[in-house]
């Protein structure tokens, strides 16, 4: 059995497979951003609050990635998707051979293994189109 | 502060040379401006140095500068090493003309310098895509390029063929560039049949690993008739910024247009004036959007001008006669000073069988890195004869 291990710290809380994204939000100005940093990029206030974001977003931008990077191989998905906190997320993008990608079409959040390092498995977080009548 | 002019400019070829180390390489770029500018090297009081990933790549692990302008003779001089990704170049530039301007020095050096080809391609690669924190998970230039091509094909009924043509256009003018790294002229057709990088990016759209380097002396004017007898080319502009966060819902103007503004405004001109410009298109379909991001023509007429053949040489208002990043080459620290030397040589009338008739004001873009989801800094610079 490997140990799981977030594939980054911070940008998450995760167990099980069900979890969410960690954003932070403003004090001063309301802007919420993913990832979370320490100060406001929109209006450079040092008071942020840390908030859970919500699960469900819709495709902005798309592409199937025919190259190789370091941990997937190739064709791969990725994408911008635009939750209604009013952020964007890059994120890989699952599923997809399935359901065909659309630029703004609904997609769920998903925790999954990312890849394998010797005995460790980079947990992290995908979407996937969130099929008819959301899933 | 006074006028700053560029008084020589030298360049390597780009391409592919594992024999050759980046002093090597500095040294051919800084002694053919040297040469350029028919000046005593003594006389040049101050150097910038671009480089971006040559302490991940080569055996230099600080101090490039200083490693790369000693096998050039350069001693005791102040330099200073720059790095801001695919716009180190522009960046060490400003740098030079600032301290000419400013009255610290009359003559001053910018050199960009990069060797990214080693024995381990695939150590290449990495180091490539090391300037994003999120590499590893897929967060690579040809990718956030697709995207945002996809995006403004979907908005403005662009085809994946305009991309190809512009890539072509490219090809073609590399094809008369001694100094470029592709001399091939590719079709469209070929352009479209290539191996799909990421859609609609194919093989031959995309810029690839190059070798290089390429230099300018800028001095003020009166130290200028010193030196050269040649038409005396104006910093008329040379504006930097970096990026910013585009929260959706919110009107974001994109930082190639920030700097452009500024840059004009510097310069007293507007884009109308422009006539030729050397672009950052790190994939040449790009080229498409910052044409209108520079504001060589409206919102949503990019695929227009590509119809008409406005950018070729031979149209009214031609973008990269050098061949641009994918057929000259991008050695990346390398490549703003290489679009300066394009622009200098095509307003001198120097640009041989590339020369764009009788141009009077040039523009360099050259962007780089990438924080959060904008490029992390772009210069805009005016030159005037």
């Amino acid at each position: 059995m490997k140990t799981r291990v977030p594939f980054r710290e911070g940008l998450f809380e995760e167990k099980g497979g069900k979890g969410a994204l960690l954003g932070a939000r403003c004090r001063s100005c309301g802007q919420v951003i993913f990832p979370p940093a320490e100060a406001c990029p929109n209006c450079r206030g040092k008071d942020l609050e840390t908030v859970r974001l919500g699960n469900k977003g819709k495709l902005y931008t798309y592409t199937i990635v025919h190259m190789k990077a370091e941990h997937f191989a190739p064709p791969y998905a990725v994408g911008w998707i635009e939750l209604p906190e009013g952020v964007r997320v890059f994120s890989q993008v699952r599923g997809w051979q399935e359901q065909p990608l659309e630029t703004g079409m609904d997609m769920a959040l998903s925790f999954e293994k990312l890849w394998e390092e010797g005995d460790r498995e980079a947990i992290g977080y995908v979407f996937r189109p969130a099929g008819k009548g959301g899933a | 502060m006074r006028d700053v002019v560029v008084i020589g400019v030298g360049m390597t070829r780009f391409g592919k040379f594992l024999e050759r180390g980046m002093p090597d390489l500095g040294r051919e770029a800084v002694w053919n401006a040297i040469g350029d500018a028919g000046i005593p090297p003594r006389d040049i009081r101050i150097a910038y140095v671009a480089n971006a990933l040559g302490y991940q790549l080569t055996e230099l692990k600080g101090t490039i500068g200083q490693h790369v302008l000693a096998a050039a003779g350069f001693f005791g001089i102040p330099i200073v090493n720059v790095e801001n990704a695919c716009s180190s170049g522009s960046t060490a530039l400003r740098g030079a003309c600032l301290e000419v301007a400013s009255g610290n020095c009359d003559v001053a050096l910018a050199l960009g310098v990069e060797k990214l080809f080693c024995e381990d391609t695939a150590r290449s690669a990495l180091a490539m895509a090391s300037g994003t924190p999120y590499a590893k998970f897929g967060f690579m230039f040809p990718a956030l390029y697709a995207m945002s091509l996809k995006k403004w094909m979907d908005r403005y009924g662009v085809t994946q063929r305009h991309f190809a043509r512009v890539a072509a256009k490219n090809s073609h003018n590399g094809s008369l560039n001694p100094n470029a790294q592709f001399r091939k002229a590719l079709t469209v057709g070929e352009i479209l049949a290539s191996r799909v990088i990421a859609y609609p990016l194919t093989l031959y759209m995309c810029s690839t690993m190059g070798d290089g380097a390429a230099a300018a002396i800028v001095a003020t004017r009166d130290a200028a008739k010193r030196y050269t007898s040649k038409p005396l080319i104006e910093v008329a502009a040379c504006e930097l910024v970096s990026g910013t966060v585009n929260f959706p819902g919110t009107p974001h103007v994109p930082l190639e247009t920030r700097a452009a503004r500024l840059a004009y405004e510097k310069a007293g001109i507007g884009p109308e004036d422009i006539n030729v410009a050397e672009v950052h298109d790190g994939m040449a379909p790009a080229e498409m959007l910052i044409y209108e991001e520079l504001g060589l023509c409206r919102e949503g007429e990019a695929a227009r001008l590509v119809d008409e053949e406005m950018t070729a040489i031979t149209g009214s208002i031609p973008v990269n006669p050098s061949g641009g990043l994918t057929a000259k080459g991008h050695p990346v620290g390398a490549t703003g000073l290489a679009q300066v030397a394009e622009i200098v040589w095509q307003l001198r009338g120097e640009a041989g069988p590339r020369q764009v008739k009788d141009p009077k004001v040039g523009l360099t873009e050259n962007a780089g890195g990438w924080v959060i989801d904008d490029n992390a800094a772009c210069a805009v610079t005016i030159l005037k004869r």
